[in-house]
């Protein structure tokens, strides 16, 4: 009975968000920290160095990292205050159990008969309904060892198929589209490598506010004589000073790069021997895109002819380049494609593989890379093992101590779960680390879903959005009081270290998981003691895989400010740079720099197709979300941060004057946009910084100012990524 | 203690992102916690994201001090404008409004005139301030000299300002082209008040073009 | 400034100086009966008085002399005496003065621990020092009330006035008002000193002399002040004279001390309610609109002295543009955004090249 137990307002009273401002010792300027803890930051996936101030078990402030070399010290507002999700108001101290008739709607109760209540319902679910009744939703912002401890759980435990993780939001359609053209799904090179790059491209990244730190790497290209190429349909701030801007319109990626790499072709700016010798297929790819004349592409992307042919000038004769996207390209019901079509022109080029010569998604969660490797994604197992190869199955079951065939077949997306649980096919449902109610698109479908669950059961550290649905809600540990690894941008493996001891009854995750294991008398393999327990298991599930941890150790990562996997050995060094010339890798076995058996790199066509919504008579505007700087994600957490709500405190419409006119708005006026799914009404921020054709409406709220009651549940084929940087929407005046 | 001289300010506004990190940290700092002393701003926002961030330049004759009825502000021998003493200031609003640069803020509530300080309680132990230490965009930097020629060849430092027929010189430098001709009065300065009436352009003039052309 | 104007501003400064001297050292001399009730021990403390005066009054004239002070003294009387403000102004004049100065408002919102400090501190010397100055210069004094021995009559500037029994509890509250004044400083300096010792922002900021000697001062007056009540009272005067010197040089010394240190912004700080009813007039008076943005952002009397002043002091923010006039007469988020535009211009010029179609 997943159903509110209360009306939301009452929640919310009760449960938050409530702001957290800086307030007695933080504020003390006399107070000795007992200690400074180095550790990470919880959010994005730049994963920032930072040092906790410790006093009495409680983080009371930050000090900068400046010995960290990713970030020097450097910070986004969101790092900067990130200390003030610790000793909040809405941290949950004990379980709760839903109870309408409380005044609250959850009633505290024991955290050990909360753990029985919960494995008491899986088991009666699973009993009834067969083991694939029962569901599992993780996150990419758990440490790796949790991630680990997911995908174990859920397939040696509770022997589901359906585990499935908030990174398919995020950065699957980059990761389809690197296995496909690469063998192999990481940034390819370190972000150094962005420092003397003739030519950065960034296409569909807002890094200034979504991947701040990233920004002074290419201010730091543009010093050294660099050019920077952005491609958004918004002037964000890394685009106000671009040298070339591609203003393109949303859903039409494929087109301007198809029609880049036609100019590069017409033009000869091609590494003919690159081509020939580390690639397969260019000649498909060739063949496909010569319909994309620079006419064709300006039609269909609504950038300037002009435009296209100096971008493709600047990258096609560039000596060295980087390459990096994010969600605004890869958000698509063709995010794969998209991504691949810009893996061409990297390929076409030949600057991969070596300094200065880079391609990289820039990713968006905290352990948006690790938390993708090991096995919390439906179809894989850890290493980056196939679910469905039947040579991984069995290392993995070795490894687990298990049969082959008893580890599931491959689940489904989380999306599809949802329409699993709105079919009755999934019973019961445990969440961790995801807010889907806020996150995933066309939510009111999603709460329907929810509503219908016979169980439900959230861990978590705040009552999220989607917490307010549980059954039971057990108290897991926020990030500072635990410890494991993550791997950040460039995968690399860092240290999270624990700051501080969860507080009252809370738990740190992984201890909650093997404590419902534990009640279920199913503790085969749930044991663990520590996370370097389950992080040295780990080490031997990934060894031999793709994703190969087996040579990183804590201590190896501490000493070394990280190790980039694959790191096969502990003599290994780690791999900064995927794909150098002479490098070794476990699928090539030497027959080169890329993994696949024949070393070579792949050329993929990619195909133009227009959104899966596109805009009509009836709802002629282009809807594209995003984020702001200051709030993370589905806000569970900044939306908690009071200096972080000052500084944005509500969603708006962006709004381009002219289209504004139409419709006689003014700036600050109310507006309602209108989707197919549903309608929001926001204030208008009109500004000439976007394309006319289209709004933008950040992402982080819920409830009446989410912006995903309007997008569309439309997914990519392959990656199975919403489309939620695309959908067609009509506007007035409220 | 004092501020070690080998140590400087730089500022490059045109590297700002408006992320408002500075603004964040610099309430962190211990002479002035839980008080943002920084100023970030849009420039003009309905027609740029165009963003700067202002910390005190700390002048080497500082008008603010010198307007000063109560003579509150001092500059220290390290060339540091302090905030105003706290049982002189008289809560005037003067410094706030002779200020060239637009720099210092009235606590009205307190009846208080508050300033950058450049993080006092750290750089004069030879830390960095807290807003150049977070900025993800290098439009805030505090190091050496011989820190910022190295990793900024496009850029030279520039700490004389013109205000009206006023040349202001300070001890926070701010990021020019290395190579752009200013106009030369006394010494290279930047010309402030040129820009009475200059509106925000973003660099890449297809903008507006390409805009004009989707109707 | 040219050293002949310096001079003549000391000259002015030092004329108050003696005026001011001269006056307070007829009174002590009418106050007490031409020296009747003078009591010839205390001599130190006046001769540290009378030189006190003088510094301050210097220092005072000096202040009062510098352009921005100058321009904000004479329109601060101007504009409270102004007939069309009187009215309010007076009014405004009693809650300011019981908000400010009385309540201390401001420094409570500041800190509360810090205003508590600031409080005990200031009443307890205006306690003492409302005490101690009239004994001192004999402007009041105590007899019994002639064929009574059990009743004290208090005599101001010579003339009698109110009588109180000697064993009532009216008399020790009065006899030993220095004792509870010590107490309210030592409690405020211990509060102040904390914060001194532990605040890692004061401590990055604070220099001996200015900040930590005027609190050792009060501390050694109050505890020596003390020790003398309690050699008087429980020890049969035990180094009573060695006590009471003790004492006089610490209060000589800060007496001494006070025009210099940060005593001085006890003389100052009344200039805050002249800025007020500068402010609050001037606001009513009409605002300055800003010559970039068109927005009000201070009252345009502010504006036009600040010119005023900045021209005294030789600044020359005027600029040949009409529209601009004086650089005060843009705003300062103006200011900010040129800043900006200026330096951004500069850039703009190196990206065009491959931008601008």
């Amino acid at each position: 009975m997943a159903t509110l137990p209360k009306e939301q307002d009452v929640l919310i009273d009760a449960f938050g968000p409530h702001l957290n401002r800086m307030e007695g010792r933080q504020l003390d300027t006399g107070v000795q920290p007992d200690k400074v803890v180095n550790t990470h930051c919880c959010f994005c996936g730049q994963q920032c160095g930072i040092q906790l101030k410790v006093k009495d078990n409680a983080v009371i402030g930050f000090e900068p990292w400046y010995a960290f070399p990713f970030n020097k010290g450097m910070l986004c507002p969101k790092g900067v205050k990130r200390y003030l999700q610790g000793s909040h108001p809405d941290r949950l101290i004990t379980a709760l159990e839903r109870d309408p008739s409380s005044d609250t709607g959850f009633r505290p109760i024991a955290y050990d008969e909360a753990i029985r209540k919960v494995a008491a319902a899986i088991d009666r679910i699973q009993t009834a309904y067969g083991p694939n009744a029962f569901g599992v939703l993780s996150g990419a912002s758990l440490t790796t060892e949790k991630a680990y401890l997911m995908g174990k759980f859920a397939r040696v435990c509770l022997k589901t198929k359906f585990i499935d993780y908030n990174g398919r939001l995020c950065m699957v359609s980059a990761g389809a589209a690197n296995k496909k053209a690469f063998g192999i799904d990481r940034a390819a090179n370190p972000w150094s490598d962005i420092l003397n790059a003739d030519v950065v491209v960034i296409a569909g990244s807002n890094t200034a506010e979504c991947a701040p730190i990233t920004t002074n790497y290419v201010w730091q290209a543009r010093e050294n004589g660099g050019r920077v190429i952005v491609i958004d349909p918004r002037i964000t701030p890394i685009a106000r000073t671009a040298d070339v801007f591609l203003p393109v319109k949303p859903g039409r990626d494929v087109a301007l790069f198809n029609g880049i790499l036609q100019l590069m072709i017409e033009n000869d700016w091609l590494d003919h021997e690159f081509i020939e010798n580390h690639t397969v297929g260019f000649e498909a790819v060739a063949e496909h895109v010569k319909q994309w004349t620079p006419k064709r592409t300006a039609e269909v992307t609504g950038v300037a002819e002009k435009s296209i042919r100096q971008a493709a000038e600047l990258w096609g004769q560039a000596k060295t380049s980087f390459l990096m996207h994010a969600r605004g390209i890869e958000h698509h019901s063709h995010g794969v494609e998209n991504c691949l079509s810009t893996i061409n022109i990297v390929l076409a080029s030949g600057r991969i593989g070596r300094e200065f010569c880079a391609y990289g998604t820039v990713v968006g969660q905290g352990n948006g890379q690790g938390g993708r490797e090991h096995g919390q994604k439906c179809d894989q197992l850890p290493g980056w093992r196939d679910i469905s190869n039947p040579a991984h199955r069995e290392y993995i079951a070795g490894v687990w101590g298990v049969k082959p065939e008893e580890i599931p077949e491959a689940g489904v997306d989380c999306y599809e779960m949802m329409r699993k649980i709105d079919a009755g096919e999934i019973k019961g449902l445990l969440n961790i680390c995801f807010n889907p109610k806020v996150s995933l698109p066309d939510n009111a479908f999603v709460t329907r879903a929810l509503g219908k669950l016979e169980f439900f059961t959230v861990i978590d550290f705040f009552l999220s959005e989607t917490a307010q649905h549980a059954d039971i809600v057990l108290p897991g540990s926020l990030h500072e009081e635990d410890e494991g690894v993550v791997a950040q941008v460039e995968g690399r493996v860092i240290k999270i270290n624990k700051a501080v001891d969860p507080p009252g009854d809370a738990k740190e995750d992984w201890r909650v998981i093997q404590d419902i294991a534990q009640a279920l008398g199913r503790t085969h393999g749930m044991t663990f003691n520590s996370p370097r327990e389950i992080f040295d298991e780990l080490r031997v599930a990934s060894k031999g895989g793709v994703a190969d941890y087996f040579g990183i150790t804590y201590e190896k990562i501490e000493a070394n400010n990280g190790i980039c996997w694959p790191c096969p050995s502990e003599d290994h060094p780690g791999t900064p740079r995927l794909f150098e010339p002479d490098s070794w890798n476990p699928i090539a076995k030497g027959a080169g720099p890329f993994y696949f058996p024949d070393g070579k790199a792949r050329f993929n066509v990619a195909a133009y197709r227009p959104p899966a919504e596109d805009v009509d008579e009836e709802y002629p505007v282009i809807l594209t979300t995003g984020r702001v700087v200051s709030q993370f994600l589905s806000g569970t957490q900044t939306r908690r941060i009071g200096p972080l709500v000052d500084q944005y405190p509500e969603p708006r419409i962006e709004i381009h004057p002219k289209l504004a006119a139409k419709y006689g708005i003014a700036d600050g006026d109310m507006v309602t946009a209108e989707s197919r799914r549903g309608d929001i009404t926001l204030k208008a921020q009109v500004v000439t910084t976007i394309r006319p054709d289209t709004i933008f409406i950040p992402y982080h709220w819920p409830g009446r100012k989410s912006a995903n009651q309007l997008t569309i549940a439309a997914q990519d084929p392959v990656s199975k990524i919403p489309e939620y940087k695309v959908c067609a929407v009509r506007i007035r005046k409220a | 203690m004092s501020v070690p001289a080998q140590f400087e300010f730089f500022v490059d506004p045109n590297r700002c992102i408006g992320c408002q990190s500075c603004v964040a940290a610099c309430s962190e700092c211990d002479t002035h916690k839980g008080h943002s002393m920084i100023h970030l701003q849009y420039v003009q926002r309905p027609i740029s994201v165009q963003t700067v961030p202002v910390v005190c330049m700390h002048c080497d004759s500082p008008t603010c001090a010198e307007v000063c009825p109560a003579d509150a502000i001092k500059r220290t021998d390290d060339g540091v404008v302090q905030t105003a003493r706290k049982p002189r200031c008289i809560a005037c609003n003067n410094c706030v409004l002779a200020c060239p640069f637009g720099v210092p803020k009235m606590e009205v509530e307190y009846s208080l005139m508050m300033k950058c300080d450049m993080c006092y309680d750290r750089t004069s132990v030879g830390s960095k301030p807290m807003c150049a230490s977070v900025c993800p965009s290098g439009a805030l930097y505090y190091g050496t000299r011989d820190e910022i020629e190295r990793a900024r060849p496009r850029s030279e430092p520039v700490n004389k300002f013109r205000f009206g027929n006023q040349i202001i010189t300070t001890k926070v430098n701010m990021m020019v082209p290395r190579d752009s001709t200013m106009q030369h009065i006394d010494g290279q300065h930047i010309d402030v008040t040129a820009a009475m009436h200059e509106e925000p352009v973003n660099p890449s003039g297809m903008l507006e073009n390409v805009f004009d052309e989707i109707g | 400034m040219t050293f002949g104007r310096v001079g003549e501003e000391r000259i002015v400064a030092l004329l108050w100086g003696v005026l001011f001297t001269a006056i307070l050292g007829g009174l002590i001399v009418f106050g007490s009966r031409t020296l009747a009730h003078f009591d010839a021990a205390l001599v130190g403390y006046t001769f540290a008085t009378l030189f006190a005066t003088f510094a301050i009054t210097y220092r005072y004239s000096m202040w009062l002399q510098r352009p921005p002070t100058r321009t904000y003294w004479v329109r601060g009387w101007q504009l409270f005496f102004s007939r069309k403000y009187l009215a309010r102004n007076i009014r405004n004049w009693f809650a300011w003065v019981i908000s400010d100065f009385a309540m201390n408002r401001f420094i409570f919102r500041r800190d509360r621990k810090r205003g508590l400090a600031h409080a005990l501190i200031m009443w307890g010397c205006i306690l003492a020092f409302a005490i101690t100055f009239p004994l001192v210069f004999g402007w009041i004094h105590f007899e019994t009330v002639p064929g009574d021995l059990t009743t004290y009559r208090t005599y101001v500037f010579g003339f009698g006035t109110s009588s109180f029994p000697i064993h009532s509890m009216a008399a020790f509250l009065i006899f030993h008002g220095l004792v509870w004044s010590a107490f309210l400083v030592i409690g405020g300096v211990m509060l102040a000193m904390r914060r001194r010792m532990r605040d890692h922002g004061a401590a990055a900021v604070q220099r001996f002399g200015e900040d930590i000697l005027p609190l050792v001062l009060l501390f050694a007056i109050s505890v020596t002040g003390l020790l003398l009540t309690a050699s008087n009272t429980w020890m049969k005067g035990y180094g009573y004279d060695f006590l009471a010197l003790l004492h006089a040089v610490t209060v000589i010394f800060t007496l001494l001390w006070l025009p210099f240190g940060k005593f001085f912004h006890i003389f100052q700080r009344p200039a805050q309610l002249g800025v007020s009813f500068y402010k609050d007039v001037g606001a009513l008076e009409g605002m300055a609109r800003c010559r970039r943005c068109d927005t009000e952002y201070a009252p345009l009397i502010q504006i036009n002295d600040l010119i005023d002043v900045e021209r005294k002091l030789g600044y020359r923010y005027e600029t040949d543009a009409p529209e601009i006039e004086h650089y005060q007469r843009i705003c300062p988020a103006c200011r900010r955004s040129m800043l900006a535009l200026a330096q951004g211009d500069l850039w703009q010029a190196t990206t065009q090249t491959t931008a601008r179609t």
